[in-house]
């Protein structure tokens, strides 16, 4: 059973159609990727999973029932446009936060100051939130969605605004959440996040769905690369599509860049090496980065529209 | 419902946290009681002091002191008749003159009630029936006092006093007291009517009729003399005067007078609505605003609908100003209770109204659901703001409309005019139907438009909350530029599915 379903969601503001015929499932415990460039969909996702907005059409699915407020005490929820109200407290804002949740406020005031200590904040429990650093408060706002210790980690774009030291924290506390059996998804457009944290992936693009799956998935759309340190030109090989020559290696070898025709796989133009006497003395698969994948699909559809 | 509850109380204790409004609280009985202190401060402590010259023989000086004391105990006897009715003490002595309310009292009355002792023996006896709750009586002092002529102004000729009354009118020095007024009546007063009055400002009418009087009177006196009337019927004739039988409204308790202080409460409710609106539908402006401008409503809205945070925010906002208002009514109850003199005597009849069920009922009522029915408004401005200069663009105009007709009508509720038709067009417009309904529950209402009014209100209320919800459910998250009119309109039809 899956924690999040969307079944053929689109919505449409005015003429806009924000979302376009979005369809995916979150599997429990998995940390789900939802990456796309600016006005592709992400925030309009995420707000119809939690009812802050309606869809045109479609079907979602959030803990095996419709988006409500009735979900609330499962979901912990980070927008990316963060704020806390000024005049009160730390700890009564997890608190509140934890009651919304339907928590007691005994319960949710433990929880908070639990989280407090955890993130180095214990001595600022009463301090105002306006007389809180913007890092404080980053934490004290990243515990107003960690309060009900929740099912589902909702993180919309966030990493944006945080400090290297509290991006580490954020992500430790998402692996934390992960290995706790909970199902984070977050929204993201910097990729190295998704790469070191997602289980699964999904790309969006103008409000549809370019592609979901693994990282090793989303790799394998683009062509193989590999490095090869040979004498000779590498394009003569069968299924090599281009290799370009970079330069002597200083042994009277050289280096090339061999780009392979798409679908072939590595070792196949390797066992075309030994069989055809091809000299080598150095043959290495290049992985993809997340962010060549993005630009190829992403932009790809973006230059179609 | 818990959720709202939980808006509400944060919303309390937001408002409640703010230095102004905790100043506000305090300020408002404050100045309450130095309105009903400050006028006995203000007011003129010592009495006019008079000063006589008289040339014609000494008679002329005395009949006008004699006539400005007789004044003075009318008034005491005046006073003290209103006291005694106003606190129903007429078994004190049934058949002394302040007991009997229902003439102008005569020079007759007047010497009767110094014959009995005055207002010493009047409070000796009236302290035998009163009890422990009922103020002691308090005479107010006499208006005037006649000094002597000094020795230094006996010899002045007539024609040299205005040189020398110029110190004694306008002395130097700072503890010299003025004399207010001096008479010059001529050696040939009679012979000729002139007499010369001068004073240190523009002389009161009232004394100016006494001396009139009293001068008349004598000249009245002489004349018939002078036509073989004897001395004796002469003097008679000039002392008619008609017995004035007359009828007042009882202190708080009769006709226009009653009605006014009646009206006292309905219109401090009428008042307070309006002020503790206007505070703490500002407060809850600001909250709703630093909820937008803070990044924090979609944080809040994962949480709560947009329902329950705009019932929350109206129950929060409604709870403060009741507590506002709870606060100063529970000052005003004390000061009654707790004081005497001016204060009590301000506000105790004014509490008439709260032993009547319906009007308490129609009180609450009308306070709760005007409360509702404006302040959100407030919470429609605040949810299409980004910050307070924007929300200002809209509350201006929403303030004047709600402020201006007010004003209007609580000076025709003042001027005692319950049925004009500005009151009657005012009092059916829903927006001032909770103030125009106060304002006239002391001055009388008619039942059927009470209720009438009350219902309109409550389908208008209705149809707010239902309208003003979609706008303010539809601006919460919406981005961009202030709103105009077609995108309000545009908005509240939009109905979300």
């Amino acid at each position: 059973m899956s924690v999040l379903t969307l079944e053929r969601v689109s919505k449409r503001f005015d003429r806009t159609k924000a979302v376009d015929d979005l369809s995916f499932s979150v599997a429990p415990g998995t940390v789900f990727g939802f990456l796309g460039g600016n006005g592709a969909g992400k925030t309009t996702s995420l707000r119809m999973v939690l009812d802050i907005i309606r869809p045109t059409s479609g079907r979602i699915e959030v803990l095996g029932r419709a988006p409500g407020r009735a979900n609330a005490p499962e979901i912990g929820f980070l927008p990316e446009e963060r704020g806390l109200y000024r005049q009160m407290t730390a700890l009564d804002t997890i608190g509140y936060f934890g009651r919304l949740k339907g928590m007691t406020s005994a319960d949710a005031k433990q929880e908070g100051a639990a989280l407090l200590d955890r993130f180095g904040l214990a001595a600022n429990s009463k301090t105002t939130v306006d007389k809180l650093s913007k890092g404080m408060a980053q934490k004290v706002q990243l515990a107003t969605a960690l309060v009900n210790r929740p099912r589902l980690l909702i993180l919309d774009e966030p990493f944006s605004g945080l400090d290297p030291v509290n991006q580490g924290l954020l992500e430790d506390e998402i692996r934390r959440m992960s290995a706790a059996g909970s199902t984070v998804v977050f929204s993201t457009h910097v990729m190295q996040h998704a790469e070191r944290l997602c289980d699964r992936l999904l790309l969006l693009a103008k409000g549809r769905k370019r592609f979901e799956g693994t990282l090793d998935e989303a790799r394998a759309e683009l062509p193989a690369r590999i490095a090869v340190v040979a004498k000779d030109d590498p394009s003569r090989l069968d299924a090599v599509e281009s290799a370009e020559d970079r330069g002597e290696d200083g042994s009277g070898w050289r280096r090339w860049d061999v780009r392979l025709a798409p679908g072939i796989p590595p070792g196949d133009v390797l066992e075309h090496c030994v069989a055809q006497q091809f000299a080598l003395r150095r043959f290495e698969q290049v992985h993809a980065s997340l962010h060549d994948v993005f630009v190829h699909i992403v932009g790809a559809a973006e230059t179609a529209q | 419902m818990k959720n709202t509850l939980l808006v509400a109380a944060r919303e309390f204790r937001q408002i409640a946290s703010m230095r102004s409004f905790w100043l506000t609280l305090v300020i408002m009985p404050l100045s309450i009681v130095i309105g009903a202190i400050a006028p006995q401060f203000i007011e003129k402590d010592e009495p006019d002091r008079v000063m006589v010259i008289d040339r014609a023989g000494g008679g002329e000086a005395r009949a006008i002191a004699q006539r400005l004391g007789i004044n003075d105990d009318r008034d005491a006897l005046g006073d003290l008749s209103r006291y005694v009715q106003r606190h129903h003490l007429e078994r004190a002595d049934r058949g002394a003159p302040w007991a009997q309310h229902d003439r102008w009292y005569s020079d007759a009355d007047v010497a009767q009630f110094n014959a009995s002792g005055g207002v010493s023996a009047a409070k000796a006896k009236i302290a035998r029936v009163k009890d422990n709750g009922t103020p002691e009586f308090k005479p107010s002092k006499p208006a005037y006092e006649v000094v002597p002529v000094p020795a230094s102004l006996q010899a002045v000729p007539d024609g040299a006093l205005d040189t020398a009354l110029k110190p004694v009118l306008k002395p130097e020095g700072k503890d010299a007291k003025p004399v207010d007024y001096v008479i010059l009546v001529p050696a040939a007063f009679g012979e000729s009517p002139v007499v010369r009055l001068w004073a240190n400002r523009q002389p009161s009418p009232s004394f100016v009729a006494t001396v009139q009087d009293v001068l008349t009177r004598d000249l009245r006196t002489r004349f018939l003399a002078g036509e073989g009337v004897s001395p004796a019927a002469a003097q008679g004739a000039s002392a008619i005067a008609p017995a004035l039988a007359i009828s007042t409204p009882p202190p708080g308790g009769g006709a226009k007078e009653a009605m006014l202080v009646r009206s006292i409460l309905p219109l401090a409710a009428a008042y307070l609505l309006m002020i503790s609106l206007m505070l703490s539908g500002s407060w809850m402006l600001q909250g709703t605003v630093e909820e937008r401008s803070n990044k924090l409503l979609e944080t809040v809205l994962a949480c709560v609908s947009p329902e329950e945070l705009m019932y929350g925010k109206l129950l929060g906002t409604a709870g403060v100003g009741l507590f506002m208002i709870a606060v100063w009514i529970s000052c005003g109850i004390f000061a009654a209770y707790a004081t005497q003199g001016a204060i009590s005597d301000f506000i105790r009849p004014a509490l008439d109204p709260l032993s009547s069920p319906g009007t308490i009922i129609a009180m609450l009522y009308f306070f709760v659901v005007g409360y509702v029915a404006i302040a959100i408004l407030f919470l429609a401005i605040g949810a299409m703001s980004d910050s307070m200069r924007d929300a200002q663009g809209y509350l201006m105009p929403v303030i004047l409309v709600i402020i201006l007709p007010i004003s209007v009508l609580m000076q025709a509720v003042l001027g005692g005019n319950s049925g004009g038709v500005l009151l009657e067009v005012l009092t059916w417009v829903p927006i001032w139907t909770p103030f125009g309904v106060l304002a006239r529950l002391g001055l009388g209402i008619p039942t059927w438009e009470v209720i009438g009014t009350g219902i309109l209100l409550a389908a208008f209320t209705a149809a707010e909350i239902v309208l003003l919800g979609r706008l303010f459910r539809a601006s919460l998250l919406a981005q961009g530029q202030r709103p105009n009119l077609s995108e309000m309109i545009s908005r509240i039809r939009a109905v979300e599915g």
